[in-house]
Parts: structure tokens; C-alpha cells; sequence
């Protein structure tokens, strides 16, 4: 179009990037929004496997205190704030829920990443932190097939995933019998080192996402984020090495 | 073909009559009051635009730097319609982005005796007189608001601990004025004044054109009336129109080549305008700072600035024996030369700028220059480190020193620093009277591509000031006073001749640079300019070594235009095209630039000819003849034996006598 | 020293790129990134052969024009540095140096080694600024700000807007560019006003070209102007501030 000048006010298409008025929509949900829900989820998770570990330790004192323990969980627990046998109830649906939401926002927050990210992959910056961030997906859903597994196996006792000695309410034995299948054990084995990779960056990931900004407190976050990683990693792999060495039994 | 530029190439022993005649005097139109009541009593007549009215303006703002973006977001706040254009792809990126030290202002808080009559005093004094007296008021006056605005808007200025805005002092001026944001005030000021030109943007008010070069001025009826500017991204070329233009692009300290401006900054604009009728002023005003870094390689792209601040700290010293090629550290303290401390007793290094750029330079081309090209004096810290503490030093000048570091290679906490003169910022732009406005009406111009306020000489921290004084207090003032009258008439039409001939000319120019098809791409024409440039005007010069300059800048730019290889097409993102439009309009530009110093036959400031100097070495001025503005008008390129027209305007000192500088 | 260069040429946004390999014998350690390839424009005009377009302008790191990939990596191999201070000496005699342009979906290729970067400043445009105009600002003594609030402010204030952090980010992420621009503003006592509505305005403008921050943490490694990473953090915060608080302040 040699020559011919346009006209002052340029039309819509011809107004440079940076001078269109900012009136595009964010997502829906907001992407602050559905972190959020991450942050609180995955602390819920995490808060969860912090007691659970507490518990499972218990094998350690033996079966009786174990079972008993098992018992007060399911039963006793939160009573009289709530009637006997009602908390494992409200307990299970908040985690389902959690895990539902958890799931699904991780999914559509790894499709907007993926999205904004583009057809390049960013190579070149390899370090342990984006190892970890990187696996998140993965680590979350070999955590979600274990937590599948595991409830069929130690909850519900559901064959092939529980032993063919499962029986109800000897929860101690369930364990131990499970725990002695070799391939069941390096499984577990292999979950709790998947859990302690999506653990330490995802409560990393809550401080920041929870918008903790003071040099002591993410100072902090980091610490607890990495302790909490750590010791469910190392308590919990306990006990499929007592049971595999004959320590439990 | 007669080409007068080959036949005037071995001529090189010309005098100024043989390429300038005299033209009218140019009259500034400063109020016929004293100069400290004429920015109010200008104010107070300046017609006035209703509100309502606003809308019914157009404005066109070029540049986004300190000057373009302050203009144009105080004209869109006001309701103007104003249409900004930048060659960047973001507005914060103008090079107002890489100033260093500070900003002054004549605020006067602390008991230092400071005021704004001794900010004028310093500004005028530092400009050695060759700047308008009225203007330099204006500048103080205003500079309290440009402050207050700047923090108001997000610029975290530097704070003592007990909260209130800290200063410190900077060459040239015994008190200290100079409000800073660590060794990044540029980049703080420009940014908050980019995001207040966002701010309108998405008000609405202005309409903000990225990546867009302005290549000509559309002048009708007189009139500065729009621009062409070329799409970078997709070649295309297009006018603009509007009831007025404000150019803020920028100095040309670039011509030199290596300078230490950022690689885009050019002088097209301001030429192309110049060409179209308005007036540059004292183009061989050009300031060498002293603490640039000196050239370490052959394909260094730039020197870099080390702010001037560095010198409150920094001793600078040569060895006192010529070719002495030990280690810095090995010198001992009775067989260095601190220099300037010598010189100059009561300013130290502290010096102004010309005069600790001439010394440097004089030490240098004595054969007392160090690092390995010997091209540098030292900046040493061993001292202030002994007085203040590493930790002090390393809190004031971390990230100029990180910097350096990261240019050199070398601590600057363990040897000192080598630094060199090198161009830098330009005194010298398009003539405006005391409105901002140019020799054709309708043209604004505001920050460095204007002239004002610097005279001969600029004071560090004045023209971070100048700049945001002219854009959120002058222009806004200032344009609404022009348009006033204008009140009911339209833009010019895209088919009126004047503009189809600016974009024809633009065309044509395009046309021109592709289709040369020589051999050197432009990068090279560059830095031979560059190199004429030091050689003949540079820190010293003499008549002998300008008409020796002229002579070869003409053979430079003949054998550019038959010469020049700019690969690519026109309707693209072609830098080698904007490259080669930049160098062509330095090459005339030179041409002038070196005129100007021939004809200006005296020194003053940073135009320091070796033929009038006083037995010490020193500047000698002379008010007789020159205590004027040279506002030069150019021939038409390719005309021959056309000559360039200098229209003078006359100065005169009220407020501060007209006195012999004097740093010793 | 002798370098092999594997450059990105593309001619424009709608055309496909690929990589072309260059030799540059005569580089030298101290050269800069940009100057080698400045070297590198040279010898191919003298060949007739177009050079490579890129961006910079001031060259010593405070503009935020420049930013190449550097073998995967935004800007170069030394962290926390520009592109045009970025040296030939980070490489070896004889090494094959890839160049693309910084990779983003919000950053489209312009040509070349030039990308459109102004998704970044439809952010500030949203709301990174601060209503007051020309003439109607206080004295600015009469707000005391604490030299350590004014320090802290100018930490984050430093951002050069290279985009370096986006185009690190494996999420192409904004985050750092917008927590420091949230906090430069809400640090400052006399740009707090405006607070909660420019955390919304920033936040959802962000989210609209930008994906979700992860915590890889990667964008703090390449940050030229070493913003913090607790910028990220800050993000979530003011967003959820202004959501708790209603917008106004
Ligand atoms: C390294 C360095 C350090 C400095 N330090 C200090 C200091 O400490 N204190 C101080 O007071 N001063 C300092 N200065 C000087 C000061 O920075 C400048 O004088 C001032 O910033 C100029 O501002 P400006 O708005 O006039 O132009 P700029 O900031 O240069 O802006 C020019 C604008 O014009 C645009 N432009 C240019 N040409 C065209 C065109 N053809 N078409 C469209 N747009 C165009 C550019 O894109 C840009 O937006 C320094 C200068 C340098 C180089
Ligand atoms: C019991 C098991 C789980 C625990 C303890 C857990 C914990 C966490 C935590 C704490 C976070 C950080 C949240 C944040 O970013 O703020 C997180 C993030 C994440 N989780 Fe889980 N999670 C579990 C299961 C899963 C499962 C089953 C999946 C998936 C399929 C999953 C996928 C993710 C992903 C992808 C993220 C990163 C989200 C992002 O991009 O920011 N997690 N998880
Ligand atoms: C060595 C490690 C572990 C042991 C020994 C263990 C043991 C048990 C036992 C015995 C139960 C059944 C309690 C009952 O029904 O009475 C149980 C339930 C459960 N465990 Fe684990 N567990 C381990 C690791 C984990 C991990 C890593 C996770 C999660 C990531 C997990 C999540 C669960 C869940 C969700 C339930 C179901 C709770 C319910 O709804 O009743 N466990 N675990
Ligand atoms: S935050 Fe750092 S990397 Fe990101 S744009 Fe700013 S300076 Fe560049
Ligand atoms: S790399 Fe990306 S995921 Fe977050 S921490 Fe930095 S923005
Ligand atoms: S060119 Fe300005 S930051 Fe690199």
C-alpha cells in the first residue's frame, strides 16, 4: 500500500499489542482461585500423612496398642463433639472431596501451564526443586493409584490388593501380612518416596501460594516443608523394612 | 555528475565564511520581565483550553523517555486527545531508563545555603552562559513539584533513616541537591513516568504506537501539522496528523558512535524535523563524561557509564611518570598524580564534567594513561574504604560497582577502576524559544532534543530534571497556550499535498538505501564517523582539525550513498534498514556538528578549542562576539556551494553576571 | 577463540523458524553475548547474507530490550545476568552455542531473536500505576517512608521488564514480573491507596496471558535485577487481600 496514508485513529486491527485497552477476562475459575484450592487441599493432605505417620508408627508398640489405636480412629475419635462412629465418615468425604478438588484443579492448572508455556520446551535449568515441580502430575497420580490400592488393601480388604489374610479389624495383622508380599512392600516403598517428592515442593509451594511473603516466615515454610517431607519419607519407610526384616511380624 | 562533496574534500583548510552565512536573529520570547518572574508572568497569559474542549485537540507526542512520557500523560490527564509514538517496543524502555546518579532540585531543605537562585546560579555558571538565564529559573522553580510528583507516583527515592528524602552532592555544585534511587534513579523515574503514561492508556486518553520511527514532519500553512512514521514490524508508512507535534526523542550523542547512549538512541527525528525547517541549536555542544569506560576491544559496542556519583568517593590519579607500566597497586602514593585534586583545590574531583574530561584527556594524551590501550586514569576507592568502611562504600555504589565488575572483569573493591572520557550527553538540539517551541510553529520540543537550559555545559542530575520539568510542567502549559487559538479547526487530511509529499519523501529515502546495494553495511560507516568525530571535535579542537573533519565526513557520507549494503526489504522488521536511515541523517548531521565548532570561535563549556585558551590551559570565552545561541538552519543536501545559515540569538545575564568560570 | 552458533531465523511471526548454524572465528573472552553477534551481522552482510535481527539498547543492563536463550537458558549461562553482560568467556574455545529467542506462548515471535513482549505491559497497563496527576502530589517529605521501606521497595522496583522470568519459567509464568510490580507499590506508604484494586486489575490481567506459578523457582535464577523470589508470593497475597477486603484499598 506504498503511499497511501491511514487514517489517525489506527482501526482495531492495526493497534499495537501494547495499546489495547485491558479488558480481556481472566480465566474462569481464576487461577489464584484454583491455587488456592491446591494450597488448601494439599495441606489437608499434608496435615493428614503427618498424622497418619503418627499412627502407623504405633506398629512399633505393638499389635494390641495398634488395633486399639485403629479402633479409636474409627470410633472415638472427636467424640462427644460428635456421635461414636461419625468422624472416620466426616473425615473420609473431606478427603474425597479433597481429592476430588485437588485433582481437579491440578488438571487444569497443568493445561493452562502447558498452554501459556507454548510449543517450546525450556530446557537448559536442571536442579532438583524443578525436577520435583516438574513430577508433580506424575507424583500425584502414582499417589492417587497407591491411595486407591492401599484403602482396598488395608481398609476394605479387597482381593487382590489385600492379602488373603485380611481380616476385618485386625488391623495390625492386615498390615503385617500385606507388608510381607515383597512386591507390595518395594511398592509402598516406592509411593512414600513419590510422596515425600510431591510433599516437600508442595508445601513449599503452599507457603508461596498462600501468599507468604516475610523473609522469616518463608524461611519457615521452607524448613517445615522440608522436615515434614523428610521425616514421612523416613517414618514411613519404616515399617516395610521392619516387617520385610522380620522386625515387625 | 558535479558532486560539490568530492570536489570540497581536499579544501580541508576552510573557514567558517566558507560554509556559513548569517541569517535574522531568532527571537527566544522570553517575558520582558526579570528572570525570575517570567515563568509566572508567562503563565499568567498563556490563553486557555475548557475542558470540555480538550477532546477536540489532537496531540502528537514521539518519545516515551522522562520528556515524551510526562508530556503526553499530563496532556491525556488534562483530556487532550494525544497519539504517542516510540521506537521501542514498551514504553519504559526510552534510554531516560539507564540514567545513573540523580535528579536535582531546588527544594532547599537542608541548611546548606542552597535556594533556587543558587540552583539558577549553578545551572547558568555550569553552562558557562550560553544557556537562557529565564529558562534556568523556570527549571528550579518547577523542580520542587517534578519530586513530589515523581514519589507520588511510585519513584522510591532514597531515604535518610529518619524518613525524609535523602540527597547528596554531584560535580559542579557545593550543596548537596541531588535526590537519587541508588544508582538507578533513571530506571525509577522512567518507569513510574511510563506506567502514568499507562495509566492513560487505558484511560483512554492517549494512544500509545509501539515500535514506530518517526521519519518526517509534515509541515502546511507554516505549520507543524503531523509526522510519517514507518511500522518497524511491518514496514509500513503511514501520516499522522494533528493540530501539534511534540518531539521528545532524545539526544544524538550517538553520532559518535561510541557513546553512552543506548545503541537506538538516533538524532532521526530531530533532523528529519530540522530539514523541514526548525532551527538546531549549538550542535557542537557535546559533553564527554569523564568516568566512561574506556574502549577495552575492537568490537566494544558502546562505552559504559559509570555514574558520575562514583567521584564523591573515587580519587582519580595517574602515575606521575609517563609510560609507567607497573600494577596500580604498586605505585606508591608520592609517584601518583591525583590531578584534578591539584588542579583544582577547592572542587577536587569533583570538577564539573568538561573540565575533569579535558584533564583526563590531557593527562592521556601526555602519555600518563593506564590499562593496556593507555587510554584510562584511575578512579581509586582505597582511600574512602580506609575513611568509610567496605561496607559503606560497597552500600553506596554496590551496583556500579557490580557492573563494572561484570564489564571489566575486575573488582573495583581491590584495584582501582579505569575509567575515560566518552560522548555522552548533548547540549546542542532543536532551537525552541521559551515555550518549548521550535522555529516552526506547532513543533514542541521537550528534554534532551530541545536545547535548553545546559548552555555549553550540563550539570549532572539537570537534565533528568529538564527532562521531567519539560514534560509534566512546561509542554502542558505551553501546548494548550498554542492550541488555544486553533479552537474549531481540523487535523489535516490525509490527501493534502504536504502530507502526500512527507510520505513520498519517506518512500523515496527507503527506496534509496535499499537499492544502493554497495558493499559495507552501515555499521561501519558508523564507526568511521564515530572516529572522525573523537579525532575532530572531540574533547579538544581547533579550526585546523574541523575543516579537516568536514572535509572527510562529506567523503564518508559520498561514498555512503554509493556504498552502502542494506540487505532485507522494506516491508519487514529490517534493523539494518533503521540502522542505515540513522547513520545516513548522522552523516549530514556531522557535517553541521563540526561547522558549528568552526565557527564558534572561541571556548566555552564542553566546546574547548586549543586556539582560545589561557596560559594555565583553561577555556577562554568571549562574551563580546559569542554570548549567543547559534541557531543553525541547513542547505538542502545535495545542493552545491549551498552554505548553512546561522541565525543568532543574543543572551543576556541579569540575575547571575557574566563571569569567568573558575573550578580552581 | 572460535565459536559454533546454531541461530533461530524466522522471518516473521506466521512463518515457521529453524535453526541455522553460523562460525564466529575470531571471538574474543571479553566480548559481550551481543557483541558476538554483532560480530557474527557483520561477516554475514559482508556475505550478502541477512543478519540476524535482535533486540538491545542499552547494553549495560537496565533497559530490558535484550534477552536471547542461551542454550535452552534465558539470557545466558551466568545466573542473574542480561544478555548484553552476559561474556564469550562463559564459553569454551571451539563450543556449538544454540541462540533462540526467548520462548513464551505470550511472547510471539517477531523475528528471528526478537519476540512481542508486550503482554507485560498490558499488566502495568491494568493496573501498575498509581491515579494521582501532574501538579496534585503532596510535598514529598510530608509522608515519612523508613530508609529500610524505601530500600525494600527499590529491591523489587528494580525489574527491568526483560521478560526473562517468563520465558524461564516452565509454566510460562508471570509472577515474578507481577509480585515485584504489586510489591514495589504496596510497599511504598504513598502508593498503598489503590492497593486492592490494582492487585485485582494486575492479578487477572496476568492470569489472562500468563499460566500458574508452580514455585519452580527457575525465573529467580535468570532475574537480571534479581528480584526476590518472594515476589511470586505475593501474587497470592495481594490477590486474596483485595478478595478479603474488598477492592478498594
Ligand atoms: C548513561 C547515561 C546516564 C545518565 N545519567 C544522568 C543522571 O544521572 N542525571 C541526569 O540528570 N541525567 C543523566 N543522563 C542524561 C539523561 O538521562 C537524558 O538527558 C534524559 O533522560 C533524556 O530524556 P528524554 O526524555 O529527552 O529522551 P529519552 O529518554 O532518550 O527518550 C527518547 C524517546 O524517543 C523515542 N524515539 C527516539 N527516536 C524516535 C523516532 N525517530 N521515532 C519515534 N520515537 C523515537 C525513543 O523510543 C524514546 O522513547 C544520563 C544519560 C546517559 C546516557
Ligand atoms: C495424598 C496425596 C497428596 C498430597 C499429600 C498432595 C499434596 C500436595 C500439595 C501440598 C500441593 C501443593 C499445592 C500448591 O501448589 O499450593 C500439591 C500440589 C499438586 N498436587 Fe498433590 N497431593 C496429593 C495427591 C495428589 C494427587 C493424587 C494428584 C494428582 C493427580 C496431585 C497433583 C498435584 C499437582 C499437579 C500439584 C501442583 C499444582 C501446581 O501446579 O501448583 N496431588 N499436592
Ligand atoms: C507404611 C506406610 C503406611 C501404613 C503402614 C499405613 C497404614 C494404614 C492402615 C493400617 C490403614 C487402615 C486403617 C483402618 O482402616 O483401620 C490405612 C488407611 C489409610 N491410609 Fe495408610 N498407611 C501407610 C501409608 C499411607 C500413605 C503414604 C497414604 C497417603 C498418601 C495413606 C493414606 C491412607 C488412607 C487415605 C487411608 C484410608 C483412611 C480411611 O478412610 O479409613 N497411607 N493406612
Ligand atoms: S522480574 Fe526479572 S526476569 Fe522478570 S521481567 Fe523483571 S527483571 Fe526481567
Ligand atoms: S519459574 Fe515459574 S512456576 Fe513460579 S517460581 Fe518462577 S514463576
Ligand atoms: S540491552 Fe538493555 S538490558 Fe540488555
Amino acid at each position: 500500500m506504498a503511499g497511501s496514508p491511514t487514517s489517525t485513529r489506527p482501526g482495531p486491527d492495526r493497534v499495537p499489542a501494547a495499546a489495547r485497552p485491558a479488558t480481556t477476562r481472566p480465566p474462569v475459575p481464576a487461577t489464584w482461585v484454583l491455587k488456592v484450592v491446591m494450597a488448601v487441599t494439599g495441606t489437608i493432605f499434608g496435615v493428614f500423612v503427618v498424622f497418619h505417620l503418627v499412627g502407623n508408627l504405633k506398629v512399633f508398640l505393638g499389635p494390641e496398642e495398634f488395633d486399639a489405636y485403629a479402633h479409636w480412629l474409627q470410633r472415638d475419635l472427636l467424640a462427644p463433639l460428635v456421635p461414636h462412629g461419625w468422624f472416620i465418615w466426616i473425615f473420609r468425604a473431606v478427603l474425597t472431596l479433597s481429592l476430588v478438588a485437588h485433582v481437579w484443579a491440578a488438571v487444569v492448572l497443568r493445561r493452562r501451564a502447558r498452554v501459556a508455556r507454548g510449543p517450546h520446551r525450556r530446557q537448559g535449568m536442571r536442579t532438583f526443586r524443578s525436577f520435583q515441580a516438574r513430577s508433580m502430575l506424575v507424583t500425584g497420580a502414582v499417589l492417587l493409584f497407591f491411595v486407591v490400592f492401599h484403602v482396598l488393601d488395608l481398609t476394605t480388604g479387597t482381593q487382590p490388593a489385600a492379602s488373603a489374610e485380611f481380616v476385618h479389624g485386625s488391623a495390625y495383622a492386615n498390615l503385617v501380612h500385606s507388608f510381607q508380599r515383597p512386591a507390595v512392600a518395594a511398592f509402598y516403598m516406592l509411593a512414600i518416596g513419590t510422596l515425600f517428592l510431591h510433599l516437600a515442593h508442595g508445601l513449599w509451594s503452599v507457603v508461596n501460594d498462600l501468599g507468604a511473603t516475610g523473609r522469616r516466615l518463608r524461611a519457615t515454610g521452607a524448613a517445615v516443608a522440608g522436615i515434614v517431607g523428610l521425616l514421612v519419607l523416613v517414618g514411613n519407610l519404616l515399617i516395610p523394612v521392619a516387617v520385610l526384616t522380620g522386625l515387625v511380624s | 555528475m558535479t558532486d560539490p562533496t568530492t570536489t570540497r574534500a581536499d579544501t580541508a583548510s576552510c573557514t567558517p565564511d566558507d560554509v556559513r552565512t548569517l541569517g535574522t536573529p531568532v527571537d527566544g520570547r522570553v517575558p520582558d520581565v526579570p528572570a525570575e518572574q517570567a515563568w509566572d508572568d508567562r503563565r499568567l497569559h498563556y490563553p486557555l483550553v475548557a475542558p470540555a474542549n480538550r477532546r477536540k485537540f489532537t496531540v502528537i507526542v514521539v518519545g516515551t523517555g522522562l520528556a515524551g512520557a510526562g508530556a503526553a500523560a499530563a496532556l491525556g490527564e488534562l483530556g487532550y486527545d494525544v497519539e504517542c509514538f516510540t521506537i521501542h517496543d514498551a514504553p519504559r524502555r526510552a534510554h531516560s531508563v539507564a540514567a545513573q546518579g540523580g535528579i536535582n532540585a531546588a527544594r532547599a531543605r537542608k541548611v546548606d545555603n542552597d535556594s533556587v537562585h543558587r540552583f539558577v546560579k549553578d545551572t547558568v555558571k555550569g553552562g558557562d552562559f550560553r544557556g537562557r538565564e529565564a529558562d534556568a529559573y523556570r527549571l528550579g522553580q518547577e523542580s520542587v513539584r517534578v519530586i513530589d510528583h515523581m514519589n507520588a507516583i511510585g519513584a522510591p527515592f532514597a531515604r535518610e533513616y529518619g524518613g525524609e528524602l535523602a540527597t547528596r552532592s554531584f560535580g559542579g555544585v557545593q550543596v548537596s541537591r541531588t535526590y537519587y534511587t541508588r544508582g538507578q534513579t533513571g530506571q525509577q523515574l522512567q518507569v513510574a513516568g511510563a506506567n502514568a503514561l499507562l495509566r492513560q492508556v487505558a484511560r483512554g486518553t492517549v494512544t500509545l504506537h509501539t515500535r514506530q520511527e518517526m521519519l518526517d514532519l509534515v509541515v502546511a500553512d507554516g505549520r507543524a501539522q503531523g509526522i510519517v512514521v514507518r511500522d518497524l514490524v511491518t514496514g509500513e508508512v503511514r501520516a499522522v496528523t494533528a493540530h501539534a507535534v511534540v518531539l521528545a526523542t532524545g539526544g544524538y550523542g550517538n553520532i559518535y558512535c561510541k557513546s553512552t547512549l543506548a545503541k537506538n538512541s538516533n538524532a532521526t527525528a530531530a533532523w528529519r524535523a530540522h530539514r523541514r525547517g526548525a532551527y538546531f541549536a549549538n550542535p557542537a555542544f557535546i559533553q564527554f563524561h569523564p568516568t566512561a569506560l574506556p574502549l577495552m576491544s575492537q568490537w566494544q559496542s558502546k562505552t559504559i557509564l559509570m555514574s558520575e556519583s562514583l567521584r564523591n568517593d573515587g580519587r582519580i590519579w595517574v602515575p606521575a611518570r609517563a609510560d609507567d607500566d607497573r600494577a596500580p597497586e604498586a605505585i606508591p602514593e608520592s609517584e601518583r598524580d591525583y590531578y584534578l585534586e591539584r588542579r583544582y583545590p577547592t572542587f577536587g574531583n569533583l570538577t564539573p564534567r568538561d573540565v575533569a574530561s579535558r584533564a583526563a584527556r590531557e593527562r592521556i594524551d601526555a602519555g600518563f594513561g593506564v590499562g593496556p590501550l593507555k587510554n584510562a586514569v584511575y578512579l581509586d576507592f582505597a582511600d574512602a574504604i580506609a575513611r568509610l568502611g567496605r561496607e559503606t562504600v560497597v552500600a553506596r555504589y554496590s551496583n556500579l560497582f557490580h557492573m563494572y565488575e561484570q564489564a571489566t572483569g575486575d573488582d573495583p573493591l581491590s584495584t582501582p577502576m579505569r575509567i575515560a572520557p566518552g560522548a555522552h550527553f548533548a547540549m546542542g538540539g532543536l532551537w525552541s524559544d521559551y515555550d518549548m517551541m521550535t522555529s516552526v510553529p506547532g513543533l514542541f520540543v521537550g528534554g534532551e532534543v530541545g536545547w535548553g537550559y545546559h548552555g555549553a555545559n550540563r550539570l549532572g542530575a539537570n537534565s533528568l530534571l529538564s527532562a521531567c520539568v519539560d514534560g509534566w510542567f512546561t509542554l502542558p502549559y505551553a501546548v494548550p497556550g498554542y492550541l488555544a487559538p486553533l479552537l474549531g479547526t481540523r487535523v489535516l487530511p490525509h490527501d493534502d499535498p504536504a502530507v502526500l509529499e512527507a510520505v513520498e519523501a519517506v518512500h523515496a529515502r527507503t527506496e534509496r538505501l535499499l537499492s544502493t546495494g554497495g558493499t559495507q553495511g552501515p555499521d561501519r560507516f558508523h564507526r568511521r564517523l564515530g572516529e572522525i568525530l573523537y579525532r575532530y571535535a572531540g574533547v579538544t579542537r581547533t579550526p585546523e582539525g574541523l575543516a579537516q573533519g568536514i572535509a572527510e565526513i562529506r567523503a564518508l557520507r559520498e561514498e555512503f550513498w554509493r556504498d552502502v549494503r542494506v540487505l532485507g526489504e522494506g516491508a519487514e522488521l529490517n534493523q539494518e534498514l533503521e540502522r542505515a536511515g540513522r547513520v545516513a541523517d548522522y552523516l549530514e548531521m556531522a557535517e553541521l556538528l563540526c561547522v558549528d565548532g568552526l565557527d564558534r570561535d572561541e571556548s566555552c563549556g564542553a566546546h574547548f578549542r586549543a586556539d582560545h585558551q589561557t596560559s594555565d590551559g583553561e577555556a577562554l570565552r568571549d562574551d563580546t562576539t559569542w554570548c549567543r545561541v547559534s541557531a543553525w538552519e541547513s542547505p538542502a543536501p545535495d545542493a552545491p556551494d549551498a552554505r548553512f545559515v546561522r541565525h543568532d540569538e543574543p543572551l543576556t545575564f541579569q540575575a547571575v553576571p557574566l563571569q569567568t568560570r573558575n573550578y580552581a | 577463540m572460535k565459536l559454533t552458533l546454531e541461530v533461530w531465523r524466522q522471518r516473521d511471526a506466521a512463518s515457521p523458524g529453524a535453526f541455522e548454524t553460523y562460525e564466529v572465528a575470531d571471538a574474543t573472552a571479553e566480548m559481550t553475548l551481543l557483541e558476538l553477534l554483532d560480530r557474527l551481522n557483520d561477516q554475514l552482510v559482508e556475505q550478502g547474507r541477512e543478519p540476524v535481527a535482535f533486540e538491545s539498547d542499552c547494553r549495560e543492563g537496565i533497559c530490558g530490550c535484550c534477552g536471547v536463550n542461551v542454550d535452552g537458558r534465558p539470557h545466558g549461562p551466568q545466573a542473574n545476568t542480561p544478555s548484553c553482560e552476559q561474556h564469550v568467556r562463559s564459553f569454551a574455545d571451539g563450543e556449538v552455542v544454540r541462540l533462540e529467542p526467548l520462548r513464551s506462548a505470550a511472547f510471539p515471535v517477531v523475528k528471528d531473536l526478537v519476540v512481542d513482549r508486550s503482554a507485560l505491559d498490558r499488566v502495568i497497563q491494568a493496573g501498575g500505576h498509581v491515579a494521582v496527576d501532574a501538579g496534585t502530589a503532596p510535598d514529598a517529605d510530608t509522608t515519612r517512608v523508613s530508609y529500610e521501606t524505601a530500600e525494600m521497595a527499590l529491591d523489587f522496583a528494580a525489574c527491568i521488564g526483560c521478560g526473562a522470568c517468563v520465558a524461564a519459567c516452565p509454566n510460562g509464568s508471570a509472577s515474578l514480573f507481577t509480585g515485584a510490580k504489586l510489591t514495589h507499590l504496596a510497599t511504598l506508604p504513598q502508593t498503598r491507596q489503590q492497593r486492592g484494586a490494582r492487585a485485582v486489575a494486575m492479578v487477572d490481567q496476568m492470569e489472562h496471558d500468563f499460566g500458574p506459578c508452580s514455585t519452580f523457582g527457575e525465573c529467580a535464577v535468570v532475574c537480571p535485577a534479581g528480584i526476590p523470589l518472594s515476589a511470586i508470593a505475593a501474587v497470592g497475597k495481594e490477590r486474596m487481600r483485595a478478595f478479603l477486603r474488598g477492592r478498594a484499598s
